[in-house]
């Protein structure tokens, strides 16, 4: 196969890719948009309560459908709604084990950080890698168009973020190792 | 399109005009209530009521006596009575263990009713010997009831509640009501339940048709049922739009819906048949939207130097810019409602007339 060949590949490859990514996108966010309807609702189970349903799932009829937006086995995302509250877990592509490490420890730090976050989620949901929960009382004082699109910018740019930091990670070893080595030439 | 935009807080919860429309009480989104009052043009704030512990949910103003109902989470009620310009307020005792939801006074102003969490509705009235309010339950619900509205005839109530029904009761307190007065369902005691309908969605608001022969109640689903009673023939009107949370009867012909979309929804009926009209709100389509928008290329560089990106789309096209969570007729005569108004979660309460609007009512 001819060097043209294999470029023209390689770029059709790549904005196929992004096609997907962009479908994948506007799937969750028309998923979130329905889902993010949420009203001030006082607890059934204590009085003078007011718990978000989604995480206390006392009552059964307050539950929504959860719904999971899958691109691939491992790259997904799961909605799981109620009257009051919203639960999205996100499951991010790892292709090997160094994006592995480095996702984990990624969204350590940002869940550390939760607090500053305002909508994310101190520990993720078993078998996600990062939890927001968004309850009625952030959409009476944050714009629902802007969560969401929160959330959607937020998926994209840590996929961006962890290759480049497999990038950063593959450079500094290539460096180390040739300093590394020149006292033996 | 619009008569009136006012911006009274961060978020209003809900919203209630005494008789003549010059006085506004509603709740910021807090324990208080506030009443502002008309003067000239504007609305000046006039008082503030302090008697509750958590967020006033359900306000009514009743304009047969002039006084105000309050509900809150707190699983309280107050009736609050003008005295000279202070406002008094008087416990309600609900015996209810769980938050309400809302109230409503009776066509008549001498009834009110409570929607709560308890799963059951305290139907109140006012006890002369003892001199205090008194509450009668409606019992029969499996979930939280999140919505109610009094039939014209002072004794029916219809119920939405998020055990995905909406229910028909008889309200008759024995000494309050008199027997035989018009009414689509042979007389019952109090607490009968007359008619249950499903619902695909959890039932976020219901209304009476202003004849009560019909009603509607709307569902998370997306969907408006309509039902005639007393044969129960309902018909779903199913829409593409996001969820209604209130709604209310321009006519019989005619019904207005607000919710998540931020923008008064109308439904009309040809011959009985209901389906979605239109959005109340569009905004102006073609170059006066876009050079509102910001789309020119001086707005897209200033955007660009001050938030750091060139699409200008924090503020919505909708004139409410938050979800609407409530809508109260303003100007009703012959049973034809001309003007409402709504409140939403932005703080900002708008009149609308259907007149402006080429609303036929």
């Amino acid at each position: 196969m001819c060097i043209r060949d294999r470029y023209q590949r390689r770029v059709r490859g790549k904005t196929e890719m992004a096609q997907t990514l962009a479908t994948y996108l506007s799937c969750v966010r028309s998923t979130l948009q329905a889902a993010i309807c949420l009203e001030n609702f006082a607890s059934q189970q204590v009085e003078r309560h007011n718990k978000p349903e989604v995480e206390t799932r006392q009552s059964k009829e307050l539950l929504l459908n959860p719904v999971i937006v899958s691109r691939n086995k491992v790259e997904r995302v799961l909605i799981e709604p109620s009257v009051n509250s919203v639960r999205i877990s996100i499951g991010i592509k790892k292709a090997d084990d160094l994006e592995t490490i480095l996702c984990k420890n990624f969204m350590r730090f940002l869940c550390q950080r939760a607090e500053n976050f305002v909508v994310l989620r101190r520990k993720p949901r078993p078998g996600f890698d990062i939890s927001f929960l968004i309850t009625n009382f952030h959409t009476e004082s944050m714009f629902k168009h802007k969560l969401v699109d929160f959330i959607v910018q937020f998926m994209e740019e840590v996929d961006k973020e962890i290759s480049e930091m497999k990038l950063a990670v593959n450079a500094r070893a290539r460096i180390c190792a040739q300093e590394y080595l020149t006292q033996f030439t | 399109m619009s008569i009136d935009i006012k911006q009274l807080a961060v978020c209003v919860t809900c919203h209630a005009w005494n008789a003549d429309r010059t006085k506004i009480a509603f709740c910021p989104n807090n324990k208080e209530i506030h009443i502002w009052a008309k003067s000239g043009n504007e609305f000046q704030p006039e008082a503030v009521l302090t008697e509750h512990d958590q967020v006033v949910t359900g306000l009514d103003w009743s304009p047969k006596t002039n006084r105000i109902v309050s509900c809150s989470q707190d699983r309280n009620a107050y009736v609050w009575t003008d005295e000279g310009g202070q406002w008094k307020p008087v416990l309600v005792i609900l015996r209810i263990n769980r938050a309400a939801t809302n109230v409503k006074w009776s066509p008549n102003g001498d009834k009110f009713a409570v929607a709560s969490g308890a799963k059951c509705v305290s139907v109140c009235f006012f006890e002369e010997e003892q001199n205090w309010w008194v509450s009668r339950h409606v019992r029969k619900h499996k979930s939280t009831v999140t919505s109610l509205d009094w039939h014209p005839n002072n004794i029916l109530i219809v119920t939405g509640s998020t055990d995905f029904k909406a229910r028909v009761y008889s309200a008759a307190i024995k000494g309050v009501d008199k027997k035989g007065g018009a009414s689509p369902f042979p007389d019952k005691p109090f607490g009968e339940l007359l008619g249950e309908y499903p619902c695909g969605g959890w039932v976020k608001a219901v209304a009476w048709a202003p004849s009560g022969n019909s009603f509607a109640f709307s569902g998370h689903d997306s969907s408006l049922t309509f039902v005639t009673v007393p044969d129960g023939k309902t018909q779903v009107v199913r829409f593409k739009d996001l969820p209604l949370r209130d709604i209310l009867f321009l006519s019989e012909t005619a019904l207005v819906g607000v919710g998540h979309e931020c923008t008064p929804t109308l439904f009309t009926s040809q011959g009985g048949n209901w389906k979605f009209d239109r959005r109340l709100d569009e905004p102006a389509a073609g170059g006066a939207g876009a050079a509102a928008k910001g789309a020119t290329a001086f707005d897209k560089f200033k955007n660009k130097v001050e938030t750091g990106s060139d699409k200008n789309e924090t503020t919505l096209l909708t004139k409410h810019q938050n979800s609407i969570s409530k809508i109260v007729a303003y100007k009703a005569a012959g049973g034809k409602t001309t003007q409402f108004s709504t409140s939403g979660m932005d703080g900002k309460v708008i009149i609308w007339d259907t007149a402006q609007l080429k609303v036929t009512v």
